[in-house]
């Protein structure tokens, strides 16, 4: 019988760290205050001390010297895992990931690999407003070269994380900061999740829907509800946006014929729309009902808690769309 | 050469005034003389015959592109490096290929004396299957083993070049630094400021080139950059040694690289210089420089690299005018020869495209 432990997902990803920090001399850890202060938002707690200031690096607030920094290490040897505080920091760096990160391997003719880890919260916090709130996914997602992976919960935080590390390109890796505490029993030995494989959470034959990230526990609730009412409804975690499980989706579009699509971040141009298309493009004479996509309003992320409820994505809009689809 | 470290940052100012306009700016740096004679003698024949070699061929190489441009076979940006040359023909010689290289995308010369064949190079202008980057890259975008690119976005390569920096103390390459090669244009970039504070911060073996060669495409130097001389006042800021290089002269900036190498073996720590330099040409080969007057264009041609570094020669007995052009036509037959390889050479085949996105595990 497997060993477990119970850990919430802050642990797990220091645990994912720590192991492959071990693993290889070569993975090295950097950022704003993940050294001495041990994390902004604690992942890194202990690692200065375990590992010691050469391979835990508290950079100053330099988004774009310390991801270009990372990038060039990692064409020359390295393995680092760069954290952003919030990946909102990540836009001062954008040059760096579009142009540098996305791009050296295939302009360079395949000679050199960028082996690195961009991780950090992602989306909505509690209350933290307009700049430091947005979903980066559909933005770099949006470019071939880079990996966009948003696990939901410790045990694929985990292991995702691991495969991350090992894999020899460019990942982004969304957290979600009113995730971190949120407590799972995962394996105590070793284990990866591999990147590109989304995972049906429930089965269901109703309707299909497909999230990602802090909305699969929000949707988890919803079709508990709906279970109740004996209306079976398949939920799937993307786990992986970039490379995008299409197989896992079409699949189940094609048995439950219905599919609503919820997003954390905005409509336009977003993952639910990119999603969308492709049910389309393989799954068109499959459906029984337009695809409904539920996401954040299209506003900047108000500071009030009513705003805010209202703006993102909720139980009630998205059991108002599934109502629609499945036409009650 | 010029040295100025931050202890006797008093006695350089005065060497160090720039130009402000163009009227001047022909007279405005004061290099610290060296003993070329001695220089001469000490580098021998060989050396110094092979130096100005590779400057021919750099020469010839870009003229015959530019050629090869006008005649619609290389697309895209495409920016020269002519009368640049002596900065990293002498700077690749004195340090050697292995350390990383970092540079703008002016970076046909860097991949040449990186070892790039010139072959694989023109091929990669002609966008053929077996150039430089699989028809990938283009002429902003070279590789080699130890060179990590030339990079597009203007400044882009700076924190790239502080990275190798850090893969090398990290894996403790005692014999190795990096080098960031960027024009004056890109000292106006937030990052290069940044990256130039995390390598003094942590002592990075990172040699950032400042190559001055007057103009950010059609800006002069004195209209973007607040900071006269350039090099000299990072340097001083970010409490670094710095050197002024003269660019137009081979045996200068080989004298100054030799000196700049043995501090950095010594202390590894950045090392800040700034070049002075003149292209000859526009910003890129679809820019005519009309902002430059015909005088003035005259003034820098008179101080060409390769002349200089010719009569140099000539009067240490080491060449003739006519074994000049012996080589001279030997670097264009390279070139030329390039020409026909990259025409012969295949096109890639679509179902090539998209390859190499990403990298399989």
């Amino acid at each position: 019988m497997t060993e477990m432990q119970t850990v919430d997902t802050r642990e797990a990803i220091r645990q994912a760290l720590d192991e492959e920090m071990e693993r290889s001399s070569n993975v090295i850890l950097l950022g704003e205050e993940v050294a001495d202060y041990n994390g902004a938002y604690k992942i890194t707690k202990g690692m200065l001390n375990k590992w010691g200031a050469d391979r835990v690096l508290d950079t100053p607030i330099s988004e774009a010297a310390f991801t270009g920094m990372g990038i060039g290490a990692a064409m020359t040897g390295l393995i680092p895992v760069v954290e952003f505080m919030s990946f909102n920091f990540s836009f001062v760096a954008a040059d760096q990931i579009i142009s540098n990160a996305a791009k050296l391997f295939y302009m360079s003719g395949g000679r050199f690999s960028v082996p690195i880890v961009f991780r950090g919260p992602n989306g909505a916090a509690a209350q933290v407003s307009c700049q430091h709130s947005h979903c980066v996914e559909a933005i770099y997602a949006h470019f071939p070269g880079l990996i966009v992976l948003a696990p939901s919960n410790a045990y694929d935080s985990k292991g995702l994380l691991k495969s991350a590390i090992r894999n020899p390109n460019p990942v982004l890796f969304l957290e979600n900061e009113l995730c971190y505490g949120d407590k799972m029993e995962i394996p105590t030995e070793e284990y990866l999740v591999p990147i590109g494989q989304a995972k049906v959470v429930q089965e269901g034959d109703a309707l299909t829907l497909v999230t990602h990230g802090r909305m699969v526990d929000v949707c988890e609730k919803v079709i508990e509800e709906y279970r109740k009412k004996g209306i079976q409804i398949e939920l799937i975690d993307l786990r992986s946006i970039r490379p995008l499980d299409i197989t896992t989706i079409a699949k189940s579009v094609r048995k439950t014929n219905r599919c609503v699509l919820v997003e954390e971040g905005h409509a336009f141009a977003g993952i639910a729309s990119e999603i969308g298309f492709q049910i389309m493009e393989h799954c068109f004479d499959f459906l029984d009902a337009p695809i409904e996509r539920v996401t954040q309003k299209e506003t900047p992320m108000p500071y009030s808690k009513v705003l805010e409820a209202k703006t993102l994505p909720n139980p009630e809009r998205i059991a108002f769309a599934i109502n629609k689809v499945l036409n009650r | 050469m010029m040295v100025y470290t931050h202890e006797k940052e008093g006695n350089l100012k005065k060497s160090l005034s720039r130009a402000m306009t163009e009227k001047n700016k022909e007279k405005s740096y004061q290099f610290d003389s060296f003993n070329k004679g001695e220089l001469i003698q000490r580098l021998g024949k060989e050396k110094l015959i092979s130096l100005l070699k590779q400057m021919l061929l750099s020469r010839n190489f870009e003229v015959r592109a530019e050629s090869a441009y006008q005649q619609g076979n290389i697309g895209g940006f495409f920016h020269a490096y002519i009368g640049q040359e002596a900065i990293q023909t002498a700077c690749v010689d004195v340090f050697g290929v292995e350390n990383w290289w970092s540079a703008s995308y002016r970076c046909h010369a860097l991949a040449l004396l990186l070892g790039v064949t010139p072959n694989e190079l023109m091929s990669e202008l002609f966008g053929r299957a077996n150039g430089n980057a699989k028809g990938r890259g283009g002429s902003m975008h070279l590789f080699s083993e130890r060179m990590l690119g030339g990079f597009g976005i203007v400044a882009g390569q700076v924190p790239i070049a502080i990275g190798a920096a850090l893969s090398i103390k990290y894996l403790k390459k005692e014999d190795e630094v990096s080098f960031c090669f960027l024009g004056d244009g890109a000292v106006a970039q937030g990052v290069f400021y940044e990256s130039v504070n995390l390598a003094a911060l942590w002592d990075l073996p990172c040699i950032f080139v400042i190559e001055n060669n007057q103009w950010g495409m059609g800006t002069a130097v004195n209209r973007a950059i607040a900071l006269d001389p350039i090099g000299e006042k990072i340097a001083n800021a970010f409490n670094l040694d710095g050197y002024a290089i003269n660019g137009m002269d081979l045996l200068s900036s080989y004298y100054s690289f030799e000196k700049i190498k043995e501090k950095v073996m010594k202390e590894r720590k950045p090392i800040i210089i700034e070049a002075h330099t003149e292209r000859f040409r526009g910003h890129s080969i679809s820019d005519p420089a009309l902002y430059r007057s015909k005088e003035n264009l005259k003034g820098i041609m008179n101080k060409d690299v390769l002349i200089n570094l010719k009569e140099d020669l000539i009067g240490a007995g080491f060449l003739d005018e006519d074994s000049y052009k012996a080589m001279d036509k030997e670097a264009r037959e390279i070139a030329i020869e390039s020409i026909k390889h990259a025409e012969a050479s295949p096109w890639p085949d679509p179902i090539v495209l998209e390859e190499d996105v990403l990298e399989e595990e």
